[in-house]
């Protein structure tokens, strides 16, 4: 692979671009519940002491509050963990949050084992799954510096709540500083005709590495970014799927309820039949060590991916015949 | 506090007790014609929802989003009657529509919800959530230099919940003389006396361990809530906890201080009876 390594991890991407638009748009606010020397949330609030409230560690009590500014019309931006921001603020998210479809912007740290380092407490491997199931929800995973500028901006720019999830560490850039996103959109991380990988945030880059590994053996795989989660760009995956007829969804995340779940669900009732396979969390929990070594031990590292799409490219050719 | 403020009018009260009488009526009527819903802890806070609504709030049926409007956050969003009858007396939506109280395409859903209804300002009905709200919404008044006032009302029972002291904590932090939580302390929840099922005594030593400014009342004394209320409103720097000391079921014989009509519903003849009780005065 010859992608340029990333200086920033996503989180990181996030509060930059938070501060800058902070003096642009007066509008929004920022509430954090004591990582914000970990989100970087801080830097926001040192540069805009009166619009940042720091809740203390009250992931719940904190969502609240943010429900209740936002019902007053305020849109707000909540920083935090994933795993906390996804299930310790769950119901409050749920109820006073997507059901009054309030302007509240949840950017959500140490997305899938990106944070393997700390530990299954702290590791958000459900959060797609909780997330993508409320009404009115959108979800957005970047992979990279661009796309997480862009995110930030579609975040605050879209009328409702939003969910972002962003890694704990850097790893690389994938597009150009510039490069269009849309909520809704996708991205041909790389284009190819053998089998289409689908994949958001960090998988993306493990999914890009998978592809460079396939093309020693002469398989051309297609790398389809959907960044945007929920909801996902239905007719790129439609056209990509009848170029390559096969389809390995890679997440960070568990199988059951993640990205994967909702493209099967698609296929089959859009009467897309393709042989399919999943890469992620197999109905377990990961544990602590170190990023790639977890993906390796897990089965989401690229070989893992690799090996998937060999295989519903062998079952493609059976079906062909 | 007392019920013999001399500077209390005595039409004032009288008014506000009648008008308390209105909203027990419509609340055992509009559960009686769902055949579902809460009398208890809707009777126990008439009183408070009474002043609050007909003197208190800072608020106008006719411009129900008006800026610089008092807020109310009904926090124990299970006692909906009681503000979806003083929201109907007050003028925001005609009193027959109370009868379609939890029907299909009701805009009185079975808890509240903010965008159905003009004058909720906040949906709720999980325990401890209003509350919560209730504090963004007071720090959103703190930020932009709004005078007006947030109100919330909470179930005894309700200060179980761990967010409410996560609410409580940061209440304080930001200073927020600008928000009343008032505690409906009627000692029953859904299971028991509410002293046996969690104790929480001594809250009034737990709110002002919080930092909070504490009032103590006799929840069913107009004169007494009025005075609490309108003392709550001066700015102190600190947060307002008005425990109310109530009755469930305030009003009605058969329903007072009994477990089982938390959340019952009257038969026709029980309607009946309650209400020839409330017409007659006993609250």
């Amino acid at each position: 692979m010859t992608l340029a390594p990333a200086s920033k991890p996503t989180r990181r991407v996030i509060a930059d671009r938070m501060l800058e638009a902070g003096a642009a748009n007066t509008d929004f606010v920022v509430f954090e519940s004591d990582i914000g020397y970990s989100t970087y949330s801080y830097l926001f609030g040192d540069a805009y002491p009166a619009r940042y409230f720091n809740m203390g560690i009250a992931e719940l009590g904190t969502m609240a509050a943010a429900a209740g500014m936002a019902a007053e019309g305020r849109p707000v931006v909540v920083c935090g963990y994933g795993v906390f921001l996804s299930m310790r603020a769950l119901e409050a998210v749920r109820s006073f949050v997507c059901y009054p479809r309030l302007n509240v912007k949840i950017f959500s740290s140490h997305g899938g084992v990106t944070a393997a380092i700390d530990g299954v407490t702290h590791q958000a491997t459900e959060d797609i799954a909780f997330m993508g199931t409320l009404p009115g929800m959108t979800v957005l995973v970047p992979c990279d510096s661009a796309s997480a500028t862009a995110a930030f901006d579609l975040a605050l720019g879209a009328d409702g709540p939003v969910f972002v999830r962003l890694m704990r560490d850097p790893l690389f850039e994938v597009y150009p500083a510039g490069t269009g996103f849309r909520i809704g959109g996708s991205a041909m991380a790389r284009k190819g005709r053998h089998v289409t990988i689908a994949a958001y945030g960090d998988m993306v880059i493990q999914s890009l590495e998978a592809a460079a590994l396939l093309e020693t053996d002469g398989v051309e795989a297609e790398v389809l970014d959907l960044y945007s989660v929920k909801p996902f760009d239905e007719a790129a995956l439609r056209e990509s799927l009848s170029r390559t007829g096969a389809l390995v969804v890679a997440e960070n995340h568990q199988v059951r309820n993640g990205l994967g779940y909702a493209l099967a669900s698609w296929c089959m009732r859009n009467g897309v039949h393709v042989p399919f396979a999943q890469i992620g969390l197999q109905d377990t929990f990961a544990e602590s060590g170190s990023y790639p070594l977890t993906l390796e031990k897990f089965g989401m590292d690229p070989s893992s991916i690799a090996a998937a799409a060999r295989a519903v490219i062998g079952r493609k050719k059976r079906s062909e015949q | 506090m007392t019920g013999n403020n001399p500077e209390m009018p005595v039409g004032r009260i009288a008014s506000l007790e009648a008008h308390a009488r209105d909203i027990r009526r419509e609340i055992v009527s509009m559960v009686h014609a769902a055949q579902s819903g809460h009398c208890g802890g809707s009777l126990s806070s008439a009183d408070i929802v009474a002043a609050l609504y007909f003197d208190i709030l800072n608020i106008d049926p006719a411009r129900p989003r008006m800026a610089g409007r008092d807020r109310f956050v009904l926090s124990k969003g299970h006692a909906c009657p009681v503000l979806y009858a003083a929201l109907a007396l007050r003028g925001y939506l005609p009193v027959e529509e109370l009868s379609t109280l939890r029907r299909n395409s009701s805009r009185l859903q079975g808890h509240p919800v903010a965008p159905y209804l003009p004058g909720i300002d906040a949906t709720t009905g999980s325990l401890g959530m209003g509350f919560g709200q209730a504090v963004g919404m007071a720090l959103e008044a703190k930020m932009t230099g709004a005078g007006h006032t947030v109100y919330t009302l909470l179930g005894d029972g309700e200060l179980d919940e761990g967010l409410v002291w996560e609410a409580a904590a940061s209440a304080a932090k930001f200073k927020l003389d600008n928000l009343v939580a008032i505690i409906d302390r009627n000692n029953l929840q859904n299971d028991g006396y509410a002293d046996d099922i969690m104790p929480m005594e001594p809250i009034d030593r737990k709110f002002e361990a919080f930092n909070w400014r504490v009032i103590k009342i006799e929840g069913h004394d107009m004169s007494a809530i009025v005075t609490a209320l309108e003392s709550a409103r001066t700015r102190s720097g600190k947060p307002t906890c008005i425990i109310a000391h109530t009755v469930k079921g305030k009003g009605v014989s058969f329903m007072e201080d009994r477990r089982e009509w938390h959340g019952k519903a009257p038969s026709d003849e029980e309607k009946a009876k309650a209400c020839a009780e409330i017409a007659g005065g006993r609250s």
